[in-house]
């Protein structure tokens, strides 16, 4: 972006003032269509808002904090709960299993094996979620995968329990959101040069030294972006404890949707989607404040 | 010596060692294990979901090819009709969200102007935003609304979900080009809008196919907001699957997840194709 401010007044700067527009009203006039889109999505989050503080049966009219009362039930409040550690769980695990996969991807150098990783990486994205908890349903099953090699390994004698339970859910969390994990942490390794690497093992580090004292501290603002993300994305997650936990994992997001579909109690499901936007909101904020100061401390010291 | 220096070669950092290399392939195996699954579960030929199949065969295939050739009285919409919404939802939300997403990036990578910041943020938003809450906040706007929709409500909360994917990958497109080209049309003589729909966007045209691309796979997977939004007449094929599978699990489904899995995988070989590694930004 910088090289482009060396030259762009120049050239384009005249035949603007020359017209007469501002460069501000040209650059929101291009902007235009997709604003339109976006504001269908900020005065529907305003009318959540709004909904939150109605009550039911005079949703536009009325004014109390009774839904907002309501979540601090033991009911709701332990979903909440349940639904932040899922969340924090999840985090933890994908970042650990993308660091090595990232740190992998960022050094391969067959073009080939490369495309076959980023195609494994974003089929779990892409691909529709309800299809891949069809497959765990298959694999987390009583008669299921898990449970056949469990038992032919002599570990358990019985059929375990997987499914519709929190641990099948986390699973189904960490395998969803993994690409989200593995796309910031491989593009901020790619970042750090291999001179770096080059000169850390010159002065004798070994290999495992090189990437835990060099690569993993310069990558760290990726690793801190992919934590947020999958954090962000779990906490709002609805595919997977509606199918994995069945209504016995009930995280917010499936909450919101139950008070609409058979409550008809918009208050409350606005009220459980605002605490869902605040969290997500404040998490996002958090790491792009530590991750821009880490950001700055990096490139001063450069 | 030379032995030696090979030795402290193959030592170097640059390229993993094969430890890292084994312990990534295992855990992307892991990552995609639920879609190989899948896969192999559509071939069996035994009726419940134990895993492997006792036997196989292309018994789920037969059944889903005869459910999509000739629909059960009893389901309300036929795969057909699913499938010909989530087409036509998918290919006007790729249009649509091309078309404004094309002058969003120009003004994002070509113009200095106050509020830039906002307008970033907003565009991501999106991407972070709980996707309930918007499925929710739609459904209380077009609700409220004193006509109806129907594809047309689903088409507009597809393109808000797909415009931070095409915003980015056209904006790394056009950072790439540089601003001499518009420039140099423009001192020939070419109007400033000329310049850029003759001579920026054909410069740009594998960013904004991988865009498009990475909006229809967007559109066409897409379960959670439009589980708020459909009506019983007009629902994309994720919402007939799970319609069909809601009280217990038909292995037909699999069949029909096998063929949506095969054209997501063309469409991402093609994207990575277009965008090379490293391109498809998100």
């Amino acid at each position: 972006m910088e090289h482009q401010s060396l030259t762009q007044p120049v050239g384009a700067g005249d035949v603007r003032s020359a017209r007469g527009i501002s460069p501000t009203a040209r650059a929101w006039f291009f902007l235009t269509p997709s604003m339109l889109f976006l504001g269908v999505l900020i005065a529907a989050s305003l009318l959540v808002l709004r909904m939150s503080v109605g009550t039911k049966g005079a949703e536009w009219s009325g004014f109390s904090l009774a839904s907002y009362a309501q979540l601090l039930e033991p009911y709701y409040l332990k979903s909440l709960l349940l639904t932040l550690r899922l969340a924090l769980i999840s985090a933890v695990i994908a970042v650990v299993l993308a660091i090595p996969v990232a740190y992998t991807m960022s050094r391969l150098t067959s073009p080939f094996v490369r495309r076959i990783f980023l195609a494994a990486v974003l089929l779990p994205l892409l691909v529709n979620l309800l299809l891949q908890s069809y497959g765990w349903l298959v694999i987390l099953g009583p008669g299921g995968m898990l449970n056949q090699t469990l038992m032919g390994l002599g570990l358990i004698k019985r059929p375990i329990m997987l499914l519709y339970n929190q641990n099948g859910v986390l699973m189904g969390l960490v395998q969803t959101a993994f690409p989200l994990a593995v796309l910031p942490i491989a593009s901020a390794m790619r970042g750090v040069a291999r001179s770096y690497e080059e000169a850390a093992a010159t002065l004798g580090a070994s290999r495992f030294q090189v990437f835990r004292q060099v690569v993993l501290p310069m990558s760290l603002p990726g690793i801190i972006t992919g934590a947020t993300l999958v954090f962000a994305y779990n906490a709002s997650s609805f595919v997977v404890p509606l199918l994995l936990g069945g209504r016995r994992v009930p995280m917010l997001a499936v909450m919101v949707h139950d008070q609409i579909a058979p409550l008809m109690n918009w208050p409350a499901a606005s009220a459980a989607g605002v605490v869902l936007i605040i969290t997500t909101l404040a998490i996002m904020t958090l790491s792009e404040y530590i991750t821009g100061r880490r950001r700055r401390l990096l490139e001063a010291s450069q | 010596m030379s032995a030696l220096i090979k030795k402290r070669q193959s030592l170097l950092p640059g390229d993993t060692g094969k430890f890292a290399g084994i312990l990534s392939g295992i855990i992307l195996f892991l990552a995609v294990l639920p879609i190989l699954t899948m896969i192999v579960m559509s071939f069996s030929g035994a009726s419940n979901l134990d895993f492997p199949p006792s036997s196989y065969s292309l018994q789920w295939y037969k059944a889903a090819w005869h459910t999509f050739v000739s629909p059960d009285a009893s389901d309300v919409l036929s795969l057909g009709q699913a499938m010909g919404t989530s087409l036509l939802v998918a290919c006007l939300t790729m249009i649509f969200a091309t078309l404004i997403a094309v002058p969003a990036a120009y003004a994002l990578t070509r113009c200095e102007f106050r509020g830039k910041g906002v307008a970033l943020q907003l565009m991501s938003l999106p991407l972070v935003f709980p996707m309930v809450v918007l499925g929710l906040a739609l459904l209380l706007v077009f609700d409220s609304l004193p006509f109806h929709m129907t594809t047309s409500r689903l088409v507009i909360a597809h393109v808000i979900l797909a415009l931070p994917f095409v915003v980015k990958n056209c904006t790394a497109a056009m950072l790439s080009i540089g601003s001499e080209v518009e420039e140099a049309a423009q001192m020939l003589g070419a109007s400033p809008l000329r310049a850029i729909v003759d001579v920026v966007v054909p410069l740009m045209k594998s960013g904004i196919l991988a865009g498009m691309l990475l909006a229809f796979i967007v559109s066409f997977n897409e379960f959670t907001v439009t589980y708020f939004l459909y009506t019983i007449d007009v629902m994309t094929v994720p919402i007939w699957m799970y319609s069909r599978t809601v009280s217990s699990l038909d292995p037909t489904v699999f069949s029909f997840a096998v063929l949506i899995v095969l054209i997501d995988f063309v469409l991402i070989w093609a994207l990575e194709k277009l965008v090379g590694e490293g391109g498809v930004s998100f």
